[in-house]
Protein backbone atom coordinates (compact mmCIF):
# COMPACT_ATOMS: atom_id res chain seq x y z
CA UNK A 1 0.00 0.00 0.00
CA UNK A 2 1.32 3.43 -0.71
CA UNK A 3 1.39 6.42 0.94
CA UNK A 4 -1.17 8.08 -0.97
CA UNK A 5 -3.57 5.37 -0.48
CA UNK A 6 -2.57 4.78 3.38
CA UNK A 7 -3.19 8.89 3.67
CA UNK A 8 -6.91 8.21 2.15
CA UNK A 9 -7.91 5.02 3.87
CA UNK A 10 -7.20 6.66 7.28
CA UNK A 11 -8.85 9.72 6.88
CA UNK A 12 -11.64 7.38 5.39
CA UNK A 13 -11.72 5.00 8.52
CA UNK A 14 -11.41 8.29 10.64
CA UNK A 15 -14.80 9.80 9.27
CA UNK A 16 -16.40 6.35 9.32
CA UNK A 17 -15.37 6.13 13.22
CA UNK A 18 -16.47 10.12 13.64
CA UNK A 19 -20.08 9.44 12.48
CA UNK A 20 -20.33 5.85 14.60
CA UNK A 21 -19.46 7.63 17.51
CA UNK A 22 -22.10 10.93 16.85
CA UNK A 23 -24.76 8.11 16.45
CA UNK A 24 -24.31 6.32 19.53
CA UNK A 25 -27.35 7.70 21.46
CA UNK A 26 -29.56 6.32 18.38
CA UNK A 27 -28.05 2.81 18.56
CA UNK A 28 -27.26 1.82 21.96
CA UNK A 29 -29.30 1.15 25.20
CA UNK A 30 -29.09 3.53 27.81
CA UNK A 31 -27.22 1.32 30.02
CA UNK A 32 -24.29 1.18 26.93
CA UNK A 33 -24.73 4.81 26.46
CA UNK A 34 -23.69 5.64 30.15
CA UNK A 35 -20.47 3.70 29.89
CA UNK A 36 -20.07 5.26 26.30
CA UNK A 37 -20.50 9.00 28.50
CA UNK A 38 -17.48 7.32 31.03
CA UNK A 39 -15.19 6.57 28.38
CA UNK A 40 -15.51 10.09 26.89
CA UNK A 41 -15.04 11.42 30.41
CA UNK A 42 -12.08 9.13 31.22
CA UNK A 43 -10.47 9.54 27.87
CA UNK A 44 -10.15 13.25 28.72
CA UNK A 45 -8.35 12.45 32.06
CA UNK A 46 -5.91 9.93 31.05
CA UNK A 47 -5.26 12.41 28.42
CA UNK A 48 -4.36 15.19 30.78
CA UNK A 49 -2.33 13.04 32.77
CA UNK A 50 -0.35 12.04 29.85
CA UNK A 51 -0.07 15.58 29.03
CA UNK A 52 2.27 15.85 32.44
CA UNK A 53 3.49 12.08 31.88
CA UNK A 54 5.10 12.18 28.50
CA UNK A 55 5.91 15.58 27.40
CA UNK A 56 7.43 16.45 31.02
CA UNK A 57 8.43 12.83 32.25
CA UNK A 58 6.41 13.53 35.32
CA UNK A 59 4.78 10.71 36.65
CA UNK A 60 2.11 11.97 39.38
CA UNK A 61 0.31 9.40 41.88
CA UNK A 62 -1.72 12.07 43.03
CA UNK A 63 -3.72 13.37 39.35
CA UNK A 64 -7.09 12.18 41.23
CA UNK A 65 -7.09 15.31 43.34
CA UNK A 66 -7.20 17.74 40.56
CA UNK A 67 -10.18 15.83 38.90
CA UNK A 68 -11.90 15.36 42.32
CA UNK A 69 -10.84 19.38 42.93
CA UNK A 70 -12.85 19.66 39.28
CA UNK A 71 -15.92 17.51 41.18
CA UNK A 72 -16.31 19.22 43.47
CA UNK A 73 -16.34 22.20 42.57
CA UNK A 74 -19.23 21.67 40.57
CA UNK A 75 -20.88 20.12 42.48
CA UNK A 76 -21.19 22.88 45.09
CA UNK A 77 -21.64 25.19 42.48
CA UNK A 78 -24.61 23.21 41.45
CA UNK A 79 -25.75 23.00 45.06
CA UNK A 80 -25.17 26.17 46.35
CA UNK A 81 -25.60 28.83 42.99
CA UNK A 82 -29.25 27.70 41.58
CA UNK A 83 -29.29 28.89 37.68
CA UNK A 84 -25.66 29.04 37.64
CA UNK A 85 -25.23 28.73 33.49
CA UNK A 86 -23.72 25.04 32.78
CA UNK A 87 -20.85 26.05 30.92
CA UNK A 88 -19.47 28.51 33.29
CA UNK A 89 -19.91 26.07 36.15
CA UNK A 90 -17.45 23.61 33.81
CA UNK A 91 -15.17 26.77 33.04
CA UNK A 92 -15.48 27.85 36.61
CA UNK A 93 -14.27 23.95 37.70
CA UNK A 94 -11.26 24.17 35.41
CA UNK A 95 -10.01 26.93 36.13
CA UNK A 96 -10.30 25.84 40.21
CA UNK A 97 -7.97 22.81 38.42
CA UNK A 98 -5.43 24.98 37.00
CA UNK A 99 -5.47 27.31 40.33
CA UNK A 100 -4.43 24.05 42.12
CA UNK A 101 -2.66 22.89 39.42
CA UNK A 102 -0.44 26.24 40.18
CA UNK A 103 -0.42 25.90 44.24
CA UNK A 104 0.47 22.39 44.25
CA UNK A 105 2.82 22.65 41.66
CA UNK A 106 5.13 25.33 43.09
CA UNK A 107 5.57 22.51 45.17
CA UNK A 108 6.35 19.40 43.59
CA UNK A 109 8.09 20.45 40.14
CA UNK A 110 11.05 20.62 41.80
CA UNK A 111 11.34 17.18 42.36
CA UNK A 112 11.85 14.11 40.15
CA UNK A 113 11.05 10.68 39.82
CA UNK A 114 10.04 9.02 42.76
CA UNK A 115 9.70 11.84 44.84
CA UNK A 116 7.51 14.10 42.46
CA UNK A 117 5.01 10.41 42.30
CA UNK A 118 5.32 10.51 46.23
CA UNK A 119 4.40 14.35 46.66
CA UNK A 120 1.86 14.04 44.49
CA UNK A 121 0.26 11.46 46.04
CA UNK A 122 1.05 13.29 49.65
CA UNK A 123 -1.26 16.23 48.35
CA UNK A 124 -4.02 14.00 47.14
CA UNK A 125 -4.39 12.33 49.97
CA UNK A 126 -4.73 15.61 51.71
CA UNK A 127 -7.18 16.79 49.76
CA UNK A 128 -9.13 13.59 50.15
CA UNK A 129 -8.72 14.18 53.91
CA UNK A 130 -10.26 17.23 53.46
CA UNK A 131 -13.10 16.27 51.69
CA UNK A 132 -13.51 13.39 53.50
CA UNK A 133 -13.83 15.06 57.15
CA UNK A 134 -15.32 18.52 56.23
CA UNK A 135 -19.06 16.60 56.21
CA UNK A 136 -20.57 20.00 56.23
CA UNK A 137 -19.31 20.72 52.83
CA UNK A 138 -18.70 18.23 51.15
CA UNK A 139 -21.41 15.36 53.08
CA UNK A 140 -17.79 13.47 53.47
CA UNK A 141 -18.57 9.97 53.01
CA UNK A 142 -21.95 9.92 52.06
CA UNK A 143 -20.82 12.68 49.53
CA UNK A 144 -23.33 15.27 47.65
CA UNK A 145 -25.90 14.70 45.11
CA UNK A 146 -26.91 17.49 42.67
CA UNK A 147 -29.23 18.44 40.36
CA UNK A 148 -28.54 18.50 36.72
CA UNK A 149 -28.69 21.79 34.75
CA UNK A 150 -29.96 22.23 31.64
CA UNK A 151 -27.89 23.62 28.90
CA UNK A 152 -28.46 27.30 27.86
CA UNK A 153 -27.15 28.03 25.03
CA UNK A 154 -27.04 31.73 24.27
CA UNK A 155 -29.38 32.58 20.62
CA UNK A 156 -30.54 28.74 20.95
CA UNK A 157 -33.57 27.17 22.97
CA UNK A 158 -32.88 25.16 26.17
CA UNK A 159 -31.14 22.03 25.92
CA UNK A 160 -33.12 19.36 28.25
CA UNK A 161 -30.07 17.36 30.01
CA UNK A 162 -32.81 14.84 30.80
CA UNK A 163 -32.43 13.34 28.02
CA UNK A 164 -29.21 10.93 27.49
CA UNK A 165 -28.82 11.32 23.91
CA UNK A 166 -28.27 15.15 24.75
CA UNK A 167 -25.86 14.76 27.84
CA UNK A 168 -23.87 12.10 25.50
CA UNK A 169 -23.66 15.02 22.78
CA UNK A 170 -22.70 17.67 24.96
CA UNK A 171 -19.87 15.55 26.56
CA UNK A 172 -18.72 14.83 23.97
CA UNK A 173 -18.30 18.15 22.53
CA UNK A 174 -16.32 19.08 25.48
CA UNK A 175 -14.51 16.26 25.61
CA UNK A 176 -13.07 16.69 21.95
CA UNK A 177 -13.16 20.33 22.18
CA UNK A 178 -10.57 19.54 24.92
CA UNK A 179 -8.85 16.90 23.36
CA UNK A 180 -8.10 19.11 19.60
CA UNK A 181 -6.93 21.75 22.26
CA UNK A 182 -4.84 19.24 23.49
CA UNK A 183 -3.72 18.17 20.05
CA UNK A 184 -3.03 21.88 18.80
CA UNK A 185 -1.35 22.86 22.08
CA UNK A 186 1.16 20.25 21.00
CA UNK A 187 2.23 21.75 18.03
CA UNK A 188 3.19 25.19 19.66
CA UNK A 189 6.63 26.63 20.56
CA UNK A 190 5.06 26.24 24.67
CA UNK A 191 4.59 22.80 23.98
CA UNK A 192 8.34 22.68 22.33
CA UNK A 193 9.70 23.87 25.22
CA UNK A 194 8.36 21.74 27.55
CA UNK A 195 9.34 18.49 25.35
CA UNK A 196 13.57 21.16 25.48
CA UNK A 197 13.05 20.97 29.22
CA UNK A 198 12.27 16.97 29.38
CA UNK A 199 15.15 15.88 26.67
CA UNK A 200 18.05 17.85 28.75
CA UNK A 201 16.98 20.33 31.27
CA UNK A 202 20.44 21.18 31.63
CA UNK A 203 21.43 22.31 28.07
CA UNK A 204 17.63 23.86 28.18
CA UNK A 205 18.81 26.32 30.85
CA UNK A 206 21.83 27.25 29.29
CA UNK A 207 19.36 28.39 25.93
CA UNK A 208 17.74 30.38 28.18
CA UNK A 209 14.61 27.93 28.89
CA UNK A 210 13.20 28.16 32.83
CA UNK A 211 12.23 24.55 33.45
CA UNK A 212 10.76 25.29 36.75
CA UNK A 213 8.39 27.36 34.99
CA UNK A 214 7.95 25.44 31.82
CA UNK A 215 6.76 22.32 33.77
CA UNK A 216 4.82 24.13 36.15
CA UNK A 217 3.30 25.54 32.83
CA UNK A 218 2.44 21.96 31.52
CA UNK A 219 1.47 20.94 35.17
CA UNK A 220 -1.27 23.25 35.64
CA UNK A 221 -2.60 22.43 32.48
CA UNK A 222 -2.92 18.95 32.86
CA UNK A 223 -4.73 19.87 36.07
CA UNK A 224 -6.98 22.13 34.35
CA UNK A 225 -8.13 19.33 32.04
CA UNK A 226 -8.48 16.70 34.63
CA UNK A 227 -10.44 19.20 36.95
CA UNK A 228 -12.35 19.75 33.47
CA UNK A 229 -13.28 16.01 33.23
CA UNK A 230 -13.70 15.80 37.11
CA UNK A 231 -16.52 18.25 36.39
CA UNK A 232 -18.18 16.72 33.31
CA UNK A 233 -18.07 13.21 35.50
CA UNK A 234 -19.75 14.89 38.75
CA UNK A 235 -22.59 16.76 35.95
CA UNK A 236 -23.08 13.52 34.59
CA UNK A 237 -22.98 11.21 37.44
CA UNK A 238 -25.22 13.61 39.31
CA UNK A 239 -23.15 12.66 42.44
CA UNK A 240 -20.07 13.45 43.76
CA UNK A 241 -17.96 11.26 46.55
CA UNK A 242 -14.78 11.19 47.87
CA UNK A 243 -14.28 8.03 45.29
CA UNK A 244 -14.09 10.71 43.04
CA UNK A 245 -10.95 11.75 44.82
CA UNK A 246 -9.42 8.67 46.55
CA UNK A 247 -6.05 6.72 45.55
CA UNK A 248 -7.93 4.86 42.59
CA UNK A 249 -8.79 7.09 40.96
CA UNK A 250 -4.77 8.69 40.50
CA UNK A 251 -3.89 4.90 39.75
CA UNK A 252 -6.74 3.92 37.40
CA UNK A 253 -5.38 6.82 35.19
CA UNK A 254 -1.97 6.01 35.29
CA UNK A 255 -3.34 2.46 34.62
CA UNK A 256 -5.64 3.78 31.37
CA UNK A 257 -2.70 5.59 29.78
CA UNK A 258 0.01 2.87 30.14
CA UNK A 259 -2.63 0.08 28.92
CA UNK A 260 -3.55 2.37 26.01
CA UNK A 261 0.35 3.77 25.36
CA UNK A 262 1.50 6.89 26.42
CA UNK A 263 3.75 7.00 23.10
CA UNK A 264 0.85 8.40 21.04
CA UNK A 265 -1.10 11.17 21.54
CA UNK A 266 -4.26 9.27 21.18
CA UNK A 267 -2.81 6.36 23.75
CA UNK A 268 -4.40 6.93 26.37
CA UNK A 269 -7.74 7.63 25.31
CA UNK A 270 -7.59 4.55 24.15
CA UNK A 271 -6.43 3.03 27.19
CA UNK A 272 -9.63 4.62 29.15
CA UNK A 273 -12.01 3.16 26.69
CA UNK A 274 -10.75 0.09 26.98
CA UNK A 275 -10.06 0.00 30.21
CA UNK A 276 -13.98 0.78 31.26
CA UNK A 277 -15.19 -1.73 28.95
CA UNK A 278 -12.94 -4.33 30.15
CA UNK A 279 -13.45 -3.34 33.89
CA UNK A 280 -17.59 -3.78 32.73
CA UNK A 281 -17.48 -6.59 31.40
CA UNK A 282 -15.00 -7.99 34.07
CA UNK A 283 -17.29 -6.78 36.78
CA UNK A 284 -20.42 -9.00 35.01
CA UNK A 285 -18.14 -12.22 35.41
CA UNK A 286 -16.49 -11.35 38.81
CA UNK A 287 -16.25 -8.56 41.90
CA UNK A 288 -12.12 -9.12 41.62
CA UNK A 289 -11.98 -6.71 38.64
CA UNK A 290 -8.78 -5.33 40.05
CA UNK A 291 -7.14 -8.46 39.39
CA UNK A 292 -7.84 -9.06 35.95
CA UNK A 293 -6.88 -5.44 35.47
CA UNK A 294 -3.48 -5.62 37.43
CA UNK A 295 -2.75 -8.85 34.82
CA UNK A 296 -3.66 -6.82 31.70
CA UNK A 297 -1.36 -4.29 32.72
CA UNK A 298 1.50 -6.19 33.66
CA UNK A 299 0.89 -8.23 30.40
CA UNK A 300 1.18 -4.79 28.94
CA UNK A 301 3.61 -3.33 30.29
CA UNK A 302 5.71 -6.76 29.26
CA UNK A 303 4.90 -7.40 26.51
CA UNK A 304 3.53 -4.56 24.61
CA UNK A 305 5.80 -1.64 25.93
CA UNK A 306 3.77 1.35 23.18
CA UNK A 307 0.32 0.20 24.45
CA UNK A 308 -2.85 -1.50 23.11
CA UNK A 309 -2.21 1.53 20.43
CA UNK A 310 1.19 0.30 19.08
CA UNK A 311 -0.88 -2.50 17.38
CA UNK A 312 -2.30 -0.21 15.13
CA UNK A 313 0.97 2.04 14.47
CA UNK A 314 3.09 -1.08 12.81
CA UNK A 315 1.84 -1.43 9.33
CA UNK A 316 5.13 -3.15 8.35
CA UNK A 317 5.63 -5.66 10.96
CA UNK A 318 2.03 -6.67 11.06
CA UNK A 319 0.30 -6.99 14.81
CA UNK A 320 1.36 -10.50 15.61
CA UNK A 321 4.57 -10.36 15.12
CA UNK A 322 4.71 -7.24 17.14
CA UNK A 323 2.86 -9.35 19.90
CA UNK A 324 5.10 -12.36 19.64
CA UNK A 325 8.35 -10.20 20.09
CA UNK A 326 6.80 -7.97 22.10
CA UNK A 327 8.51 -5.10 21.62
CA UNK A 328 6.14 -2.14 21.14
CA UNK A 329 7.40 1.63 20.53
CA UNK B 1 40.36 51.13 26.80
CA UNK B 2 37.81 48.98 26.10
CA UNK B 3 34.73 47.89 28.05
CA UNK B 4 35.17 44.44 30.41
CA UNK B 5 32.41 42.37 28.79
CA UNK B 6 33.03 40.14 31.65
CA UNK B 7 34.55 40.97 34.73
CA UNK B 8 35.70 38.16 37.21
CA UNK B 9 36.60 39.43 40.52
CA UNK B 10 38.07 37.22 43.28
CA UNK B 11 36.14 34.29 42.18
CA UNK B 12 36.78 31.75 44.43
CA UNK B 13 35.50 27.98 44.71
CA UNK B 14 35.70 24.88 46.78
CA UNK B 15 33.92 21.33 47.16
CA UNK B 16 33.79 20.48 50.30
CA UNK B 17 36.94 21.89 51.63
CA UNK B 18 38.77 21.39 47.87
CA UNK B 19 39.73 24.35 46.79
CA UNK B 20 39.11 24.53 43.12
CA UNK B 21 39.68 28.42 42.37
CA UNK B 22 41.86 30.64 44.44
CA UNK B 23 41.01 34.35 43.74
CA UNK B 24 40.48 34.53 40.03
CA UNK B 25 40.59 37.73 38.51
CA UNK B 26 40.04 38.05 34.51
CA UNK B 27 38.96 41.11 32.60
CA UNK B 28 37.81 39.83 29.17
CA UNK B 29 37.34 42.46 27.34
CA UNK B 30 34.54 42.97 24.81
CA UNK B 31 35.23 41.68 21.10
CA UNK B 32 38.24 40.06 22.34
CA UNK B 33 39.16 35.61 21.78
CA UNK B 34 40.29 34.86 25.08
CA UNK B 35 41.78 31.27 25.82
CA UNK B 36 42.25 29.76 29.41
CA UNK B 37 44.53 26.85 29.23
CA UNK B 38 46.04 25.04 32.04
CA UNK B 39 46.97 21.21 32.72
CA UNK B 40 43.77 18.83 33.80
CA UNK B 41 42.19 20.14 37.16
CA UNK B 42 43.69 23.29 36.69
CA UNK B 43 39.97 24.17 37.16
CA UNK B 44 38.72 25.52 33.85
CA UNK B 45 35.23 24.11 33.55
CA UNK B 46 34.59 25.11 36.84
CA UNK B 47 35.30 28.29 35.78
CA UNK B 48 33.08 28.04 32.91
CA UNK B 49 30.31 26.58 35.70
CA UNK B 50 30.52 29.44 37.61
CA UNK B 51 30.19 32.04 35.20
CA UNK B 52 26.87 30.42 33.21
CA UNK B 53 25.56 30.19 37.08
CA UNK B 54 25.87 26.16 37.07
CA UNK B 55 27.51 26.66 40.39
CA UNK B 56 28.02 29.18 42.90
CA UNK B 57 31.32 30.96 43.85
CA UNK B 58 32.56 30.42 47.18
CA UNK B 59 33.48 33.88 47.47
CA UNK B 60 34.06 37.28 44.80
CA UNK B 61 31.25 38.39 42.42
CA UNK B 62 30.95 38.39 38.52
CA UNK B 63 29.69 41.10 35.86
CA UNK B 64 28.62 40.89 32.60
CA UNK B 65 28.51 44.40 31.21
CA UNK B 66 28.94 46.08 34.78
CA UNK B 67 25.65 43.70 35.67
CA UNK B 68 25.77 41.55 38.39
CA UNK B 69 25.39 38.04 37.67
CA UNK B 70 27.16 36.28 40.71
CA UNK B 71 23.70 34.85 41.87
CA UNK B 72 21.46 34.26 39.02
CA UNK B 73 20.02 31.66 38.04
CA UNK B 74 21.18 29.64 34.57
CA UNK B 75 18.71 30.92 31.83
CA UNK B 76 18.63 34.74 33.20
CA UNK B 77 22.26 34.37 32.77
CA UNK B 78 21.65 32.97 29.39
CA UNK B 79 19.27 35.26 28.34
CA UNK B 80 21.56 38.17 29.10
CA UNK B 81 23.52 36.85 26.20
CA UNK B 82 26.33 34.36 27.24
CA UNK B 83 26.14 30.99 25.86
CA UNK B 84 28.47 28.13 26.67
CA UNK B 85 29.30 24.89 25.03
CA UNK B 86 30.33 21.78 26.83
CA UNK B 87 33.11 19.20 26.67
CA UNK B 88 31.11 16.30 26.71
CA UNK B 89 28.34 16.50 23.99
CA UNK B 90 25.45 17.86 25.26
CA UNK B 91 22.50 18.55 23.16
CA UNK B 92 18.83 17.49 22.45
CA UNK B 93 19.53 13.58 21.65
CA UNK B 94 15.80 12.44 20.65
CA UNK B 95 15.52 15.60 18.70
CA UNK B 96 16.08 15.87 14.89
CA UNK B 97 19.40 18.10 13.97
CA UNK B 98 16.87 20.61 12.86
CA UNK B 99 14.88 20.52 16.21
CA UNK B 100 17.58 20.99 18.22
CA UNK B 101 18.78 24.85 16.61
CA UNK B 102 14.89 25.45 16.62
CA UNK B 103 15.07 25.27 20.36
CA UNK B 104 17.59 27.69 20.80
CA UNK B 105 16.08 29.94 18.11
CA UNK B 106 12.65 29.96 20.11
CA UNK B 107 14.51 31.18 23.10
CA UNK B 108 16.43 33.56 21.05
CA UNK B 109 12.92 35.32 20.02
CA UNK B 110 11.65 34.90 23.41
CA UNK B 111 9.05 32.74 22.38
CA UNK B 112 9.38 30.47 24.48
CA UNK B 113 6.11 30.56 26.23
CA UNK B 114 4.19 31.32 23.20
CA UNK B 115 0.83 29.27 22.72
CA UNK B 116 -0.80 30.81 19.51
CA UNK B 117 1.30 29.71 16.49
CA UNK B 118 2.30 26.59 15.41
CA UNK B 119 6.11 26.29 15.86
CA UNK B 120 6.34 24.08 12.17
CA UNK B 121 5.03 26.38 10.13
CA UNK B 122 6.69 29.45 12.07
CA UNK B 123 8.22 31.24 9.03
CA UNK B 124 10.69 33.24 10.98
CA UNK B 125 12.08 30.41 13.10
CA UNK B 126 12.53 27.64 10.74
CA UNK B 127 14.64 30.48 8.45
CA UNK B 128 16.61 31.12 10.74
CA UNK B 129 16.86 27.69 12.07
CA UNK B 130 18.12 26.50 8.48
CA UNK B 131 20.38 29.64 8.11
CA UNK B 132 22.35 28.45 11.45
CA UNK B 133 22.38 24.96 9.98
CA UNK B 134 23.85 25.71 6.46
CA UNK B 135 26.29 28.26 8.41
CA UNK B 136 26.95 25.02 9.84
CA UNK B 137 27.50 23.04 7.30
CA UNK B 138 24.67 20.26 9.29
CA UNK B 139 22.18 21.25 6.10
CA UNK B 140 22.65 18.01 4.98
CA UNK B 141 21.72 16.23 8.12
CA UNK B 142 19.09 18.08 9.38
CA UNK B 143 16.28 15.44 9.20
CA UNK B 144 18.70 13.41 11.34
CA UNK B 145 18.12 12.13 15.44
CA UNK B 146 21.04 13.83 17.06
CA UNK B 147 22.08 10.84 18.38
CA UNK B 148 22.49 9.40 15.61
CA UNK B 149 25.52 11.65 14.22
CA UNK B 150 28.60 11.13 14.06
CA UNK B 151 31.15 12.77 16.97
CA UNK B 152 32.32 15.35 14.79
CA UNK B 153 28.65 16.40 13.44
CA UNK B 154 27.66 16.30 17.03
CA UNK B 155 30.25 19.02 17.84
CA UNK B 156 28.88 20.65 14.97
CA UNK B 157 25.95 20.79 16.22
CA UNK B 158 27.12 21.74 19.67
CA UNK B 159 28.65 24.67 18.59
CA UNK B 160 25.48 25.59 16.58
CA UNK B 161 23.55 25.34 19.62
CA UNK B 162 25.65 27.82 21.01
CA UNK B 163 25.82 30.57 18.46
CA UNK B 164 22.15 30.06 17.26
CA UNK B 165 21.24 32.35 19.81
CA UNK B 166 23.20 35.20 18.77
CA UNK B 167 25.09 35.48 21.90
CA UNK B 168 27.28 38.47 23.15
CA UNK B 169 29.85 36.22 25.37
CA UNK B 170 30.39 32.61 23.78
CA UNK B 171 32.20 30.60 26.10
CA UNK B 172 33.60 27.48 24.44
CA UNK B 173 34.58 24.67 26.39
CA UNK B 174 36.96 22.30 24.54
CA UNK B 175 35.66 22.49 21.24
CA UNK B 176 37.89 20.34 19.53
CA UNK B 177 37.74 17.55 21.15
CA UNK B 178 38.00 14.16 20.05
CA UNK B 179 38.77 15.66 16.44
CA UNK B 180 41.04 14.02 14.31
CA UNK B 181 43.55 16.83 12.71
CA UNK B 182 42.09 17.32 9.67
CA UNK B 183 38.16 18.17 11.54
CA UNK B 184 40.37 20.59 14.26
CA UNK B 185 41.43 22.34 11.14
CA UNK B 186 37.60 22.73 9.94
CA UNK B 187 36.36 23.30 13.45
CA UNK B 188 38.83 26.28 13.77
CA UNK B 189 38.13 27.80 10.87
CA UNK B 190 33.99 27.46 11.64
CA UNK B 191 34.84 29.22 14.80
CA UNK B 192 36.48 31.82 13.71
CA UNK B 193 33.88 32.92 11.07
CA UNK B 194 30.83 32.35 13.51
CA UNK B 195 32.60 34.02 16.55
CA UNK B 196 33.55 37.38 13.90
CA UNK B 197 32.88 40.29 16.31
CA UNK B 198 31.84 38.70 19.31
CA UNK B 199 33.46 37.76 22.79
CA UNK B 200 35.23 34.57 22.64
CA UNK B 201 36.42 32.57 25.89
CA UNK B 202 37.69 29.21 24.79
CA UNK B 203 39.16 26.47 26.72
CA UNK B 204 41.11 24.01 24.91
CA UNK B 205 44.77 21.58 24.83
CA UNK B 206 45.50 21.58 21.47
CA UNK B 207 48.76 24.98 21.73
CA UNK B 208 48.19 25.30 18.01
CA UNK B 209 44.79 25.84 18.02
CA UNK B 210 45.27 28.56 21.18
CA UNK B 211 48.30 30.54 19.61
CA UNK B 212 46.31 31.00 16.51
CA UNK B 213 43.27 31.72 17.91
CA UNK B 214 43.35 33.99 20.91
CA UNK B 215 44.20 37.40 21.42
CA UNK B 216 44.78 36.93 24.94
CA UNK B 217 45.61 33.66 26.87
CA UNK B 218 44.97 33.37 30.68
CA UNK B 219 46.98 30.12 32.09
CA UNK B 220 45.70 28.44 35.26
CA UNK B 221 47.19 25.89 37.51
CA UNK B 222 46.01 24.46 40.77
CA UNK B 223 42.98 27.25 40.41
CA UNK B 224 45.50 29.83 40.57
CA UNK B 225 46.23 32.28 37.87
CA UNK B 226 49.66 31.91 36.70
CA UNK B 227 49.46 34.38 34.05
CA UNK B 228 47.75 36.83 31.72
CA UNK B 229 48.95 38.33 28.53
CA UNK B 230 49.68 38.11 24.78
CA UNK B 231 50.05 35.17 23.05
CA UNK B 232 53.77 36.49 22.30
CA UNK B 233 54.21 37.07 26.72
CA UNK B 234 52.96 33.23 27.02
CA UNK B 235 55.45 32.03 24.62
CA UNK B 236 57.97 33.90 26.15
CA UNK B 237 56.80 33.54 30.22
CA UNK B 238 59.40 31.23 32.03
CA UNK B 239 56.72 30.62 34.56
CA UNK B 240 54.41 29.42 32.10
CA UNK B 241 56.66 26.96 30.77
CA UNK B 242 57.83 25.26 33.85
CA UNK B 243 54.45 25.14 34.71
CA UNK B 244 52.77 23.65 31.72
CA UNK B 245 54.71 24.14 28.46
CA UNK B 246 57.96 23.14 29.52
CA UNK B 247 57.01 19.29 30.30
CA UNK B 248 55.78 18.46 26.66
Amino acid sequence: MNFRSCFKLKYFIIAGLTLIVLIFPLILSPFRLNLAIEMLIFSLFATSFNLLYRYSGLLPFGHGAFFGIGGYVTALLFNHLAHIPLLLTLSIAAIAGLVAGVFIGLFCIRLKGAYFAFISLAFQMFLYTLAFSWRTLTGGDDGMGVTRPDLDLPFLSKISMMDEGNIYWFILVIVILGIVACYFFLETPIANSIVCVRENEIRASFLGYDPFLTKLVNFSLASFLAALSGSLFVFFEKFIGTSSMNLDMSLTVVLMTVIGGSGHFLGPALGASLYILVQDWISNLTDRSWLIMGILFVFVVLYLRGGVISLFQSEKMGKIRLLIRGRGN
Amino acid sequence: MKTAALKIEKVSKSFSGLQILDRIDIDICKGERHAIIGPNGAGKSTLFNIITGLHRPSSGRLFFFGNDITRKSIHKIARLGICRSFQIINVFPEMSVLENVRNAIVSKFDRRFNWLSFLNSDEKINKEANRILDLCELGDVKNSPASQLSYGLQRKLELALVIAPDPILILLDEPTAGLNVEETRDAIKLIRQVTEGKTLVIIEHDMEVVFSLADRITVLNFGKILVTGTPDQIRMSKEVKDAYLGRE
